[in-house]
């Protein structure tokens, strides 16, 4: 899927978020939008996952305006993207019907009303848990395949977000929208998601990733867009945009000067 | 001798099963009713939702004799529903049930709903959900909290004893079988005529029952 905002621009009531984006995540691409707290990257993505509808502009999905269709074909092009958020958010069940819960809800009604059955019979008769192929080949990309059976509340924060990023992958997606899935993780879970990242991407899967961290930017994408205030600062490869800034505040940002506000720090 | 009362089982069969079927439908009945409603103020935000938050908190606690002398107003022959001919039938004791049950459903329901965290709601749209799906998911999420409520429901509805006495008459049939008579009501009507034997028996049997129901749910709730 190509994904591309023209002129993108939202607000809620009086207040801006977004003004006049235009960006294009395309298959097997990593996109990286980078940016200090508060400068609109959920927006955005939540705009790219079509969550949002523009107040401005237009976000097309394959040349196809989402919100100019019914809700029923927009569901149809939603259910191509898949997003992963910071927080990992798993339901209440074992980590593969977390896994599974996206092509679930893809099933004819009649279908998911059989399986509520059989489980309601199978938990009667205390049946062992089942897992799916599907489900079993996502979570090996993220290294937790062994836990496939296990509840999903057991899991730690960095096994939860792989679970997570599993989950968006299980549902076959052609376009992934990371939203800092790794803010809250340790290197070697962070390392492990990266590695997924990179397969989908080798796999077709196109990436649009939100995140603070600039080597991690550097490392996986292939574009790099910084966002300030609501607005597209430099879109351009990743090893252009970090060695060779074309906007002064791109290259403060990247050299972490941006990070800090010295008048807010010393308040 | 005492314990006569309990000497033909068919006497205690018609009353347990009395009250487990009006108990039961009655909370079925409320469940269908309530759980929309709890959705329905979880997931919306209007005007005046404290309100109706409040309105329903306040139905929790509703007294049940009250109820039952609304309820009976209602379905007497002087009230709006008199023709129907409810009064003093099983029917009517469902109704005053449902009227006690149905708020502490409801409440209990909203809360669990509106303690669902929006991630989890983001998630399951996130995944390609309608919303349908979403609803379903954040039920799922409350499930525990739901099934509380329920059980909250047939509790207070199986324990019942002013407004059923009030709308069904505690009527026994001449062979000794239940027609309005309900566990509870028997224990007061026992108690009335100093078989404490008796009624504590029913007592006990009453507990088994509420054990029973809650056991059955908790396990196909998968807990």
């Amino acid at each position: 899927m190509n994904l591309a905002f023209e002129t993108v621009s939202y607000g809620v009531d009086e207040t801006s978020i977004l003004t006049d984006i235009s960006l294009s995540v395309g298959a097997g691409e990593v996109v990286t939008v980078i940016g200090p707290s508060g400068a609109g990257k959920t927006t955005l993505l939540r705009l790219a996952a079509l969550f949002e509808r523009p107040t401005a502009g237009t976000v097309r999905c394959d040349g196809t305006d989402p919100w100019a269709l019914s809700r029923d074909e927009r569901l149809t092009l939603r259910r191509r993207i898949g997003m992963v958020f910071q927080r990992a958010s798993l339901f209440e069940t074992s980590v593969a019907r977390n896994v599974d819960v996206g092509r679930r809800v893809r099933r004819p009604w009649a279908e998911r009303l059989r399986g509520f059955g059989r489980r309601l019979v199978g938990r009667l008769r205390r049946d062992g848990p089942t897992v799916d192929d599907r489900a079993l080949e996502a979570l090996e990309l993220v290294g937790l395949e062994d836990a496939w059976d296990r509840d999903a509340g057991s899991l730690s924060g960095g096994e939860a977000q792989r679970v997570s990023f599993a989950r968006a992958l299980a549902a076959e997606p052609d376009l992934l929208v990371l939203d800092e899935p790794t803010s809250d993780l340790d290197p070697r879970n962070t390392a492990i998601l990266e590695r997924a990242i990179d397969r989908a991407r080798e796999r077709g899967h196109g990436v649009l990733l939100a995140t603070h961290d600039m080597h991690q930017a550097e490392r996986i994408s292939d574009r790099v867009a910084f966002l300030l205030e609501g607005e597209l600062v430099e879109t351009g490869p990743a090893t252009r945009v970090f060695e060779n800034p074309r906007d002064e505040r791109t290259a403060r940002f990247v050299r972490g000067d941006l990070l800090y506000d010295e008048n807010e720090l010393l308040a | 001798m005492p314990l006569d009362a309990l000497s033909d089982p068919t006497y205690l069969r018609s009353i347990i099963r009395l009250s487990l079927t009006v108990s039961l439908v009655a909370v079925l009945v409320s469940t269908v009713l309530s759980l929309p409603i709890a959705f329905a103020v979880g997931f919306a935000d209007f005007r005046g939702k404290r309100f109706v938050t409040a309105v329903i908190n306040t139905g929790m606690g509703f007294p049940s004799v009250v109820v039952g002398l609304l309820v009976w107003y209602v379905l007497s022959n002087q009230g709006p529903l008199g023709t129907l001919n409810l009064i003093y039938t099983p029917e009517a004791m469902i109704i005053s049930q449902c009227v006690l049950a149905a708020p502490v459903i409801t409440g209990v329901a909203l809360s669990a709903v509106e303690s669902v965290d929006d991630a989890v709601r983001d998630a399951a749209y996130g995944v390609g959900g309608t919303r349908a799906d979403v609803a379903l998911i954040t039920l799922k999420e409350a499930r525990y909290g739901v099934i509380t409520g329920i059980l909250a429901g047939f509790g207070r509805a199986i324990s019942e004893v002013g407004s059923v006495l009030i709308v069904g008459g505690n009527i026994a049939y001449a062979d000794g079988t239940s027609k309005t008579r309900t566990l509870t009501t028997a224990i007061q009507f026992e108690v009335r005529k100093g078989e404490f034997e008796v009624a504590l028996i029913l007592g006990a049997v009453l507990l088994v029952l509420v054990l029973l129901v809650n056991g059955i749910v908790l396990r196909l709730g998968g807990r």
